[in-house]
């Protein structure tokens, strides 16, 4: 499945992966370029998640725990406590080498004929002597599954014959015999030349030129065939770099599960989704930037098409939004953001907003929703998929729009997917798997009339989501809610007498 | 060979060499330091591209660098098969040019560099520091001629200023140019030091002071910029952190009310002689954050146009006009 920038961004992706802080080069190509593990591929996400679970025991060893005391790393393996300080040095060996890497892959490029220059035999050597560091810190850690380093021992003594691991390179005189020889001579030759007078000095530096192009071609000679030597090692090199971008991605993945208290989500064979405690971090962190808390929520969805209805800013489509992207965290081999998580494997997971951005392609904001719904539909037959729509057809007239919403509800449970529906129309519920409703406008306040009326409403609103027998009729909370966000009261009283 | 230049600079530990036009001599400055400092572990770079044999921009011949086993120095990637030494490749800066991103490299043998560093002076800063890493014990900088590009002399350490009669044919337009650039130079921190304080502190685009760093409010407009007609009668400073152009100063010349113009140092002051010495006249001041020091000015009689100054006739004017030591750094006229 591809991730779109729409999705990404719709669901909230986008925000997690701009807090995801891979530290090579190596890690952020891996990062964007996410595996979506599809149905069948379980195995390979519980490996991954398990990888990551030990990642995330390594950061807690080695850092203060999170603020959040939850993450529950079910079926990582267990560190011994005693050697946690151990492995927080151990941690900080490969830490501390991964943003030393420098993105050589263009170099290795190239075709073997083409003799790398003198830099990039430094920065290979840099790259190799970088891995040597890693590799050896890495080899003390409890190991990751299915991540090993290829050994590149006979490389890194080529480009470093005295074994010394400086971080500098030279064609040293090792590589060549005649090398040696005629340095030798040109030094001899600099040392006069720095004793020289004006009218000797032409001709010595003129022999000196020549030496220096006798210089150049040994070198060029030498460089020839280190790069013979080291390009028969690329495949090496890459599966080295490709398994220090699972590494650094591993690593960022479990710190942003331990900076934000993310859970391993369970892995359910059927089409059975159970979210408990989840939240949207992005919706969160405005939050609180307001000095608010989002209400976790908790949310069991079945085949089929769950309806939620409630009152306008009662947060339906966060639901909507928390939901898909708890999906797509998990299918992308992350931990997500809720208490608890179980969560089945899906083709395709969609998320139909109803406010069109910009660029909506000549369609209104009706015909939007039914052409990607009818994309989705054409695409998944016969396979499995998620599909979240927020307040689908509202944007046409209420009488066929709540036929057509009830006419999809039915038709998405003949159909082999998890659904989730936002509507104020009445009459879908009683058609769809399940059926939830906001708490809604619950709480009495007084006192608070010159306040923001975003808080106003929030400090009245009970955002959970509660279960709601097929049927129950929309919560009429329109009004309330104009009255709150202060809208011209001559508009309030006329709406009211119309009412 | 005399020691000329190294006494003056002392044991500054960064050294640009800055040029009021092309053909100024820095490279022959360059040139002389290095030799003087013959015993030093050096690490040298330049302010864009330079170093080539024939000059890129007027075509005259330029003076080559020659540089002896164990210097340090930084250049692009691309100017690697023009430099004759033995190269160790030793660091590399992130700094990108068109020529390809600067190395550091150590010569392990003497022999001719071309160099490209880094055009930003805000880029010499970090090199500087990986310069002193891989045990340079001091750095030079061959920095960016021009007038309005003094670049490179914003770093700390000091500066020679190199002038000669590329810059104009009539030597008296050299030498008052050249002492309107040492009276920059010579800008100093302001006297009181709760204004010293509140520069210091400054983050602003414009900021205006009272005469002890008190904060005053300063009305600007829908640009950003500030609304110079409703700036206070009396004494104050104002911070401006890009560069004093001309139109700048003209303006707070015209109010006809003092004002102390505070930049984050000289090399920030754009603005003409002419406009700078209106400034002056109306009650005008300047203060920078940061003083920067000239250490010598090398004087170049010869021009790449065809016409020349009388050598001692014009480092006589020079010295007459400047109080910074003027030396002839040509090694030739020894």
């Amino acid at each position: 499945m591809e991730l779109t920038l729409e999705l990404r961004e719709e669901s909230g992706l986008q925000w997690v992966l701009e807090r995801l802080t891979p530290m090579s080069p190596f890690g952020r190509a891996a990062a964007r370029a996410l595996r979506w593990y599809a149905p069948g591929e379980e195995a390979a996400l519980e490996t991954e998640l398990d990888n990551v679970a030990l990642a995330l025991e390594l950061w807690n060893a080695a850092g203060p725990v999170s603020p959040e005391p939850e993450p529950c790393c079910c079926g990582a393996p267990r560190l011994d406590p005693a050697s946690l300080k151990d492995t927080a040095a151990l941690l900080r060996g490969v830490t501390r080498c991964l943003p030393l890497f420098h993105d050589i892959r263009g170099s290795l490029d190239r075709d073997p004929e083409n003799p790398f220059d003198l830099v990039e035999l430094f920065e290979i050597k840099h790259f190799l002597v970088t891995l040597e560091q890693l590799t050896q810190a890495y080899a003390k850690l409890p190991p990751f599954q299915d991540l090993a380093f290829v050994s590149m021992d006979e490389s890194l003594d080529l480009l470093d014959p005295d074994g010394r691991r400086l971080p500098a390179f030279s064609v040293s005189e090792t590589y060549h015999p005649d090398l040696g020889p005629l340095r030798a001579e040109k030094a001899a030759l600099e040392r006069s030349i720095r004793a020289a007078g004006e009218e000797e000095k032409a001709s010595l530096l003129d022999r000196r030129h020549r030496l220096t192009v006798q210089e150049d071609l040994l070198e060029l000679e030498v460089r020839r065939e280190l790069t013979r030597r080291l390009m028969a090692r690329k495949a090496d090199f890459l599966a080295n770099m490709k398994a220090l971008g699972r590494l650094d991605l591993f690593l960022a993945k479990a710190k942003l599960a331990k900076r934000y208290g993310c859970v391993r989500p369970a892995l359910s064979g059927e089409a059975r989704i159970a979210l408990r405690g989840l939240r949207h971090p992005q919706v969160a962190e405005e939050l609180t930037q307001r000095g608010e808390e989002f209400t976790r929520l908790d949310l069991d969805l079945s085949a089929g098409c769950t309806v939620i209805t409630g009152a306008n800013m009662g947060g339906k489509t966060v639901s909507l939004r928390s939901a898909v992207l708890s999906l797509l965290l998990c299918q992308c081999g992350f931990f997500v953001f809720a208490r608890s998580a179980e969560l089945p494997l899906f083709h395709e997971v969609a998320l139909i907003l109803a406010d069109t951005g910009p660029g909506s392609g000549g369609l209104s904001s009706f015909g939007r929703e039914v052409h990607l719904l009818d994309r989705l539909l054409q695409h998944t037959r016969d396979r499995r998929f998620f599909l979240a729509l927020d307040e689908f057809a509202r944007g046409t007239n209420p009488q066929e729009g709540a036929a057509l919403a009830r006419a999809l509800v039915r038709y998405l449970g003949t159909l082999d997917c998890v659904a989730l529906m936002t509507t104020h129309y009445d009459g879908v519920s009683d058609v769809a798997g399940a059926h939830y409703q906001v708490a809604g406008l619950v709480r009495d306040v007084r006192g608070d009339e010159g306040d923001d009326p975003r808080s106003r409403i929030a400090r009245r609103m009970d955002y959970r989501l509660q279960s709601a027998p097929p049927g129950a009729p929309c919560p009429r909370d329109a009004l309330r809610v104009c009255r709150l966000l202060d809208l011209e009261p001559a508009l309030m009283d006329l709406f009211q007498a119309d009412l | 060979m005399k020691r000329i230049l190294a006494p003056l600079v002392g044991d500054a530990p960064m050294v640009t060499a800055i040029g009021l036009c092309k053909n100024a001599g820095k490279t022959t400055a360059l040139r002389r330091l290095m030799a003087e400092l013959d015993g030093e572990c050096l690490g040298l770079t330049s302010v864009g591209r330079d170093g080539e044999a024939t000059d890129l921009v007027t075509g005259t011949e330029k003076p080559d660098l020659y540089i002896k086993r164990g210097d340090l120095f930084a250049t692009a990637r691309g100017m690697m098969s023009l430099c004759d030494v033995t190269l160790e490749a030793a660091a590399l800066t992130g700094v990108m040019t068109p020529l390809g991103e600067v190395a550091v490299f150590r010569a392990l043998s003497d022999g001719y560099i071309q160099l490209a560093g880094p055009s930003a002076a805000g880029q010499l800063k970090p090199l500087c520091a990986s310069f002193a890493a891989l045990g340079a014990d001091r750095v030079l900088i061959d920095g960016a001629a021009g007038r309005k590009s003094l670049a490179g002399a914003g770093v700390e350490g000091t500066a020679i200023l190199c002038t000669g009669a590329s810059l104009d044919r009539n030597m008296d337009l050299v030498v008052a140019e050249t002492a309107h650039v040492c009276r920059l130079f010579a800008t100093r921190r302001p006297a009181s030091p709760g204004l010293a304080a509140a520069l210091d502190g400054c983050g602003e685009r414009f900021a205006l002071f009272g005469p002890d760093g008190e904060p005053w409010e300063l009305p600007l407009d829908e640009n950003g910029l500030p609304r110079w007609n409703k700036l206070p009668r009396e004494r104050c400073a104002l911070w401006v952190a890009g560069g004093v152009t001309d139109p700048l100063l003209k303006t707070l010349a015209r109010r006809g009310a003092p004002v102390t113009l505070a930049t984050a140092d000289a090399t920030h002051v754009l603005a003409g002689r002419n406009v700078l010495e209106l400034f002056t006249r109306t009650g005008g001041q300047l203060t920078v954050r940061r003083e920067l020091s000239i250490a010598a000015v090398g004087a170049n009689p010869w021009s790449a146009y065809g016409w020349h100054f009388q050598a001692g006739k014009f480092e006589d004017a020079l010295r007459q006009a400047l109080t910074l030591p003027v030396v002839n750094v040509n090694e030739k006229e020894d």
